[in-house]
């Protein structure tokens, strides 16, 4: 006689999805007009509506090796049509959320981020605090007798401080998204058919710098441009460092640059990229609740220390060009901290989205890939 | 006590109404009936066949309207709307509004009078689906068998009907009258309409003249509808070859009505049986969330879903879009866990049952959060109007609202 498959529900995981958002889980009664309206739910694999399914049966494990948690970029189009107001886009991303947590290496990082609820004072405070006491420690807290008129931030604190903490973080953080990333992609590809990681990397690539699949979201056109915008202005920005780097150190070029300097322009045309992003997606934010989705403290703790990053690195420029010194030094170490933060929380934060729907596109992409070739 | 016991009202002469005023005549209660249309029968005169059994509701309808002939205690009201309520202590002191009665008691419903009609207006018996003379019998079954007159539709001076009346029965000169009455207890039972299609715009509702509600498709299949009881698409009239029925159709649904409708899952079942019957090669899919078919019902559900061409698909249809001729339904079938894009020509939306609180108002009867009224000693509610449920539990329930409001009655007295 077969063996009947036994389903543990996990009241652990339902609880936890509870605190984290997903509560409405338990109203879903099944209907699935939230699939039929999803557009981007496959034809053969579709969702919310098994993800609220599984999430109502607590089964963390089928969750967490689910491609449609990512799949899902909470259009919210499900939430607007859900005749039992069960809010299949809020419930998605609180399972995203517990996802991240639960892939998190090492584990207790994960939850610290995870509880940002309660933990947020910690996590943005300390790296500012170490900052701080990091310039104190190097005698850099005050300002440089013989500061010239023209004073570039290194005057104030110099490159190899920022590259001895930025590298060593960024190489933390990579290091972290690694062991989740290749966790993830264990789960992604256990029993599924082969699927071409190099193959899956171009197309991916080329949607998510388009956000193509955004655009098919009815309820979420002002998000896609907030998120577009955003993306670039990091890109943006990320490649104005490069540049910077090989600046100062191949060229030679005097800090500070002048503005009209191509380099200069593109940090700037990528700052106004960031405001003007990060301003919509606020402004969705705190606009109509439905659409907009439930805003979690994990949501917003990491939105705010984005905003927070964009505001005062901003900030920083005007703060050089027109404020004083004093001044520009104590929004430049706040900026300093943030941007610590934000690297130090990448793996476990809700920017985690970044590796782990980069990643499930790859897999559906290069899926689709190795059954072509 | 001296003075004659008052009697019941029963607002309403739809088949709950109806049963409530036969019940206490025949207990040997007066009763006034008032009801707001030119005859009585309502929601359930428009159906084809009654589900289980599929009988036509004439017959039964008949039934009743010869208790009624039969029952000198029962003034039947046609055409009159109670316009104002006073509790008096005894029960209630009601003010009826007639509406000018164009026509009189004096037709015979000889019919010669619409032949000569030169207005023509959506027949609301046919739910607007077929055009008919301004002076007309509503519908063959009419009881009253009198003969009524839209005269908003009439061109100014025409009077080619009251010429050709034999009979002088037709007064185009006729006003409103008003009455007042005390009564020592109220029946409500002021029915439903229809959840309008419009409101569901993502089903293909209002948007597509082949996406039709249950109701319209009972009118489709009725001897007495607009297609002489031909089930054609409206568009083209070809009979349909792949018919859909959407269920919980802005049921269910807290975005348009919360509740369960009750009915709608039989009525599907039961027109996907017209359909069978009518077109054997049609391909008849019903797209469900749950299949409700209580008790009895039950065997219903299992002789459909055994017949060939007929299939039942778990999954709320999520958007039905034209697409050239025919119409492109989009939805997840549950069973299979896939995306399912399928075609129609004739889609049914199986729509559900909104109260008619606005009937009710003037009595100042307790609402309840989906729109039902709530009963009140001395004043009983009987069928849709405080709950959705069917053709035999409404008859059912009218029994009961009967029997409370002659107790309270009889207490008032």
């Amino acid at each position: 006689m077969a063996a009947i498959p036994t389903l543990l529900p996990s009241h652990e995981f339902r609880e936890a999805l509870r605190r984290r958002g997903g509560d409405t889980a338990s109203r879903c009664f099944q209907c699935a007009t939230c699939s039929g309206v999803c557009e981007l739910a496959p034809d053969e694999a579709p969702f919310p509506r098994r993800l609220m399914l599984l999430a109502q049966w607590g089964q963390a494990e089928r969750l967490a090796a689910d491609p449609a948690v990512w799949l899902c970029h909470q259009c919210n189009d499900c939430t607007v049509r859900c005749p039992r107001d069960a809010k299949p886009g809020d419930v998605v991303q609180a399972i995203r959320a517990l996802v991240i947590e639960k892939l998190a290496f090492p584990g207790f990082l994960g939850r610290l981020v995870g509880a940002a609820r309660a933990s947020w004072p910690l996590l943005v405070g300390l790296p500012i605090a170490f900052w701080v006491a990091l310039l104190a420690a190097t005698g850099h807290l005050a300002i440089p007798v013989a500061l010239p008129q023209h004073w570039a931030y290194e005057q104030l604190v110099p490159h190899v401080l920022i590259y001895s903490v930025f590298f060593p973080a960024a190489g933390w953080a990579l290091l972290a998204a690694w062991v989740s990333g290749r966790r993830f992609w264990g789960l992604l590809a256990a029993g599924g058919p082969p699927v071409s990681f190099f193959g899956g990397v171009v197309p991916a690539v080329s949607e998510i710098a388009t956000h193509k699949r955004f655009a098919s979201c009815d309820a979420a056109r002002p998000r896609r441009f907030g998120h577009l915008t955003l993306l670039w202005g990091f890109v943006g920005a990320a490649v104005t460092s490069g540049l910077l780097i090989v600046g100062i150190y191949v060229q030679h070029l005097a800090m500070p640059l002048a503005l009209t300097h191509p380099y200069k322009v593109l940090g700037n045309v990528s700052a106004v990229l960031l405001v003007i992003g990060a301003t919509v997606l606020v402004a969705n934010r705190l606009g109509d609740g439905r659409k907009a989705g439930a805003a979690t403290a994990f949501d917003n703790y990491f939105l705010t220390v984005v905003a927070l990053v964009i505001v005062t690195g901003v900030l920083s420029e005007v703060a050089r060009l027109a404020l004083t010194p004093e001044f520009a030094l104590a929004v430049y170490v706040v900026h300093l901290g943030l941007v610590l933060c934000l690297f130090l929380t990448f793996p476990y934060s809700k920017f985690a989205h970044m590796l782990y729907r980069s990643l499930t596109m790859v897999h559906q992409l290069g899926g689709a890939e190795a059954s072509r070739s | 006590m001296t003075a004659a016991p008052r009697p019941l009202l029963v607002v309403g002469g739809g088949i709950a109404g109806v049963t409530a005023a036969l019940e206490a005549a025949e207990a040997g209660r007066d009763v006034v009936l008032v009801e707001r249309d030119a005859c009585i029968g309502g929601r359930v005169l428009r159906n084809h066949h009654y589900f289980p059994k599929l009988c036509p509701p004439t017959c039964g309808m008949e039934i009743n309207t010869r208790r009624l002939e039969r029952n000198r205690r029962v003034r039947v009201l046609t055409g009159a709307r109670v316009t104002a309520c006073r509790e008096d202590g005894g029960g209630y002191e009601v003010t009826i509004t007639h509406a000018p009665a164009y026509v009189t008691e004096r037709c015979t419903a000889c019919g010669a009078c619409t032949p000569v009609c030169p207005a023509k207006v959506k027949d609301p018996f046919n739910l607007g689906m077929a055009e008919v003379p301004a002076i007309r019998l509503p519908h063959p079954h009419a009881w009253p068998k009198r003969f009524v007159l839209d005269r908003a539709a009439c061109p100014d001076g025409c009077h080619a009907c009251r010429d050709a009346c034999t009979y002088e029965a037709i007064d185009l000169a006729a006003v409103e009258r008003t009455e007042t009455l005390a009564v020592g207890a109220v029946v409500l039972a002021t029915g439903w309409d229809p959840y309008p299609l419009e409101r569901l715009p993502e089903l293909g509702g209002g948007r597509s003249p082949d996406v039709i509600s249950n109701v319209q498709m009972e009118r489709l299949a009725a001897p007495a509808g607009p297609t002489g009881g031909k089930i054609l698409r409206p568009s083209d009239a070809q009979p349909p070859r792949r018919v859909a029925f959407v269920q919980c159709a802005g049921s269910r649904d807290v975005n348009h009505l919360a509740y369960c409708s009750a009915v709608c899952c039989l009525a599907s079942l039961k027109q996907a049986i017209y359909v069978k019957e009518q077109l054997p090669d049609a391909e008849v899919t019903i797209y469900y969330i749950d299949r409700r078919a209580p008790g009895r019902n039950e065997e219903m559900l299992t002789r459909v879903a055994a017949m060939d061409g007929v299939r039942l698909v778990k999954g709320k249809v999520a958007k039905v879009e034209p697409n050239g001729a025919a119409l492109a339904l989009r939805l997840e079938d549950v069973d299979a866990g896939r995306i399912v894009r399928a075609e129609a020509d004739l889609v049914v939306l199986a729509t559900g049952m909104v109260p008619r609180s606005q009937d009710t108002s003037v009595f100042a009867t307790v609402i309840d959060e989906d729109g039902f009224a709530v009963e009140r000693p001395g004043l009983a509610v009987a069928g849709v109007a405080h709950r959705p449920e069917d053709v035999a539990a409404s008859v059912r329930d009218a029994t009961g609202a009967a029997a409370r409001a002659c107790i309270a009655a009889g207490r008032s007295a």
